[in-house]
């Protein structure tokens, strides 16, 4: 919240984008984490494959729901910035088809879980799928590189210099922060409901409410 | 740094024409985010209402 009125009332006017840039304080969080969760989900995945730890798959399984939900923020945030300032609300562009395969990736992920009555192999088949996928997530981080486009080559880095200026950068900074902790207690909340409900034969999960 | 970027409200809605989009995305944004925790909560209601039946019933 901070992060956020600091950025739309604070932060001055960008010399080429005018105000339309404000959006950059929910977009650029916003897709930073559908990679992030997605980062985490494959770990998760890893887990449930080498290790068999069920919790895993069902921490997975939780937090594709937020995942699709926040790479969908990060791609219609994008594309109502596209209007003004490019002229155009969608462009088939490097990365944001390659975010939007992740979006598709995130409702595979879901429906495919979805679409066996045998939870134990649902569970695998899901972390294979999201194995899978993972080779998408450094095709979007690099696609700005590897491939001319409309959308911008990043102006933030974690090492050295960014192009961007500390009174935005900033008010970015406290966003992403804030997003990441909003985030995260969601995911808390979404996974004790479905932890319950796949457990709720087990002794503990009768005990527990 | 901390010099306000508009000079009265109507600017701050306005934001040199691009207010619509702007405050569209976040409104959108918001309203998404909000929901998901509601549904979040509800699932979890949801759940311990059923184990309390099966609870009750066993």
């Amino acid at each position: 919240m901070l992060g956020w009125t600091w950025g739309l009332l604070f932060a001055p006017q960008d010399a080429v984008q005018g105000n339309s840039y404000r959006i950059i304080f929910l977009h650029v969080p916003s897709v930073i984490f559908a990679e992030l969760v997605y980062f985490f989900m494959a770990v998760c995945a890893l887990m449930h494959l080498v290790w068999r730890v069920k919790l895993a798959a069902y921490l997975i399984k939780s937090a594709a729901p937020i995942g699709a939900m926040i790479t969908f923020i990060g791609l219609f945030s994008g594309s109502i910035w596209g209007i003004p300032t490019w002229g155009t609300w969608w462009q088939w562009d490097a990365r944001i088809t390659s975010t939007l395969i992740l979006f598709i990736m995130y409702l595979g992920i879901l429906t495919l879980h979805g679409s066996f009555s045998n939870l134990e192999k649902a569970d695998r088949l899901m972390s294979i799928l999201v194995i899978i996928g993972v080779v998408n997530i450094p095709i979007i981080k690099k696609s700005v590189d590897w491939w001319s486009t409309l959308h911008q080559p990043a102006s933030i880095s974690v090492s050295g210099s960014s192009s961007i200026d500390p009174s935005m950068l900033y008010p970015l900074f406290i966003s992403v922060i804030g997003l990441g902790f909003t985030l995260i207690s969601l995911g808390i909340l979404s996974s004790r409901s479905y932890i319950l409900s796949r457990e709720k034969n087990k002794k503990w999960a009768s005990e527990h409410v | 740094m901390f010099n306000s970027a508009f000079k009265n409200f109507n600017e701050i809605l306005d934001m040199g024409g691009h207010g619509i989009y702007v405050w569209s995305v976040y409104l959108i944004g918001i309203l998404i985010i909000v929901i998901s925790f509601l549904i979040a909560k509800k699932r979890i209601k949801e759940v311990q209402k059923k184990i309390k039946l099966k609870n009750a019933s066993s």
